[in-house]
C-alpha cells in the first residue's frame, strides 16, 4: 500500500538565485526518468490541465533542445525551452531553462534521481544566472551566440561552486 | 491553485523580471544588505563593501530604476534607503511558483501511479 504523497514536494532556496525541489515517487528510477523525459509521458503532467499542452518537443541528447508550451483557459501561452547539457540516464539531466514570458531569467536546471527500495527521489535545482556572470559571458563570447561556448560556460557554472552572496 | 493565479503571476512577469534582474547581481544584493540596516550615503556604501564609487553609483541607479531604493538629499549628501515593498512581487512570484511546482509533481505522481497500475513497467 503506497502512501499518498500529494503536497510532499519540498522547495528550498540554497542561495538567492537557486530553487531546489525535492520529491519522492513510488516508482522505479527507470520509469521516473522516462516519465520526466519522454514527450508521450510529459504531456500528461507538465501542464496544469493536460489537454492544453500544445507543444511538447524533446530531443534528449547533449546539445538537443526541448520546447514545452501550454495554453491557459484564457488563451495565454506559457512557453519553456532549453538545451540539454548533460544526460546520464537514469540518474542525471542538466539543461538550460528559460520561461519565454520572462526573458531575463534564464537558468541552468539540474535534475538528479536516486532509487532506494522502490522509491525514487528526484531533486531539481534551478540556478538562475548571475547578472555579472551573464555580462561576462556576453563580453567573452565575441561575435555570435555560440552554443558551444554557452555549454562550456554553463557547464562550469554547474560544476564549480558559485560565489553567490 | 487556480490556473488564473498561475497566469496572473506569469503575466506580471515583465515587471517582476525587472526586479529579479536587479537582484540577480551579487554586488547589488550586497548593497541591499547594507541598506537593510538603514539609510546610507554612497561613500558609506563604498567603504562598507570595498567596491569603487562608480560601481556603487551604477548599481544604485539600477536599483532606483526598479524602485528597490529611493534617495533624499541631506545637505550636500544623498542618502539611499531600501524600499522593501518592491520585493513583494518577487515574493508573490515565489509563492505561486512553489504551488505550481508542487501541483506539477502531484500530477506526475498520479500519472506514475496510473502507468504502474496499467502494468507498463519500467524501461517502456
Amino acid at each position: 500500500m503506497t502512501r499518498d504523497r500529494h503536497g510532499s514536494a519540498v522547495i528550498e532556496y540554497p542561495s538567492a538565485l537557486e530553487i531546489l525541489t525535492t520529491r519522492e515517487f513510488d516508482a522505479p528510477i527507470g520509469l521516473v526518468f522516462d516519465v520526466l523525459t519522454k514527450p508521450e509521458h510529459v504531456r500528461h503532467w507538465f501542464a496544469p490541465f493536460e489537454d492544453t499542452m500544445t507543444v511538447c518537443s524533446i530531443d534528449l541528447r547533449v546539445g538537443g533542445k526541448y520546447h514545452m508550451v501550454f495554453v491557459t483557459s484564457d488563451g495565454t501561452e506559457c512557453s519553456f525551452r532549453g538545451t540539454y547539457l548533460e544526460i546520464e540516464a537514469p540518474t542525471r539531466i542538466v539543461d538550460t531553462w528559460l520561461f519565454e514570458g520572462w526573458p531575463g531569467a534564464d537558468a541552468v536546471e539540474t535534475v538528479e534521481l536516486q532509487e532506494s527500495g522502490g522509491v525514487t527521489k528526484v531533486t531539481m535545482n534551478l540556478a538562475f544566472r548571475d547578472q555579472a556572470g551573464r555580462d561576462h559571458m556576453t563580453r567573452t563570447d565575441g561575435q555570435e551566440d555560440s552554443w558551444d561556448k554557452m555549454e562550456d560556460y554553463l557547464g562550469s557554472l554547474v560544476d564549480a561552486s558559485r560565489p553567490i552572496g | 491553485m487556480s490556473i488564473s493565479e498561475y497566469v496572473g503571476v506569469m503575466a506580471r512577469a515583465s515587471t517582476t523580471s525587472d526586479v529579479f534582474n536587479a537582484v540577480a547581481d551579487v554586488h547589488r544584493r550586497q548593497i541591499l544588505d547594507v541598506l537593510i540596516t538603514g539609510e546610507r550615503a554612497v561613500g558609506a556604501i563604498v567603504d562598507e563593501l570595498s567596491l569603487s564609487q562608480p560601481q556603487v553609483s551604477k548599481h544604485l541607479r539600477v536599483l532606483s530604476e526598479v524602485g528597490l531604493v529611493s534617495n533624499r538629499a541631506e545637505g550636500r549628501r544623498r542618502l539611499y534607503r531600501l524600499q522593501p515593498e518592491q520585493l513583494a512581487p518577487l515574493h508573490d512570484w515565489v509563492t505561486t511558483y512553489e504551488r505550481a511546482i508542487s501541483d506539477r509533481m502531484d500530477r506526475m505522481d498520479d500519472y506514475l501511479t496510473d502507468l504502474q497500475r496499467q502494468g507498463d513497467g519500467s524501461d517502456a
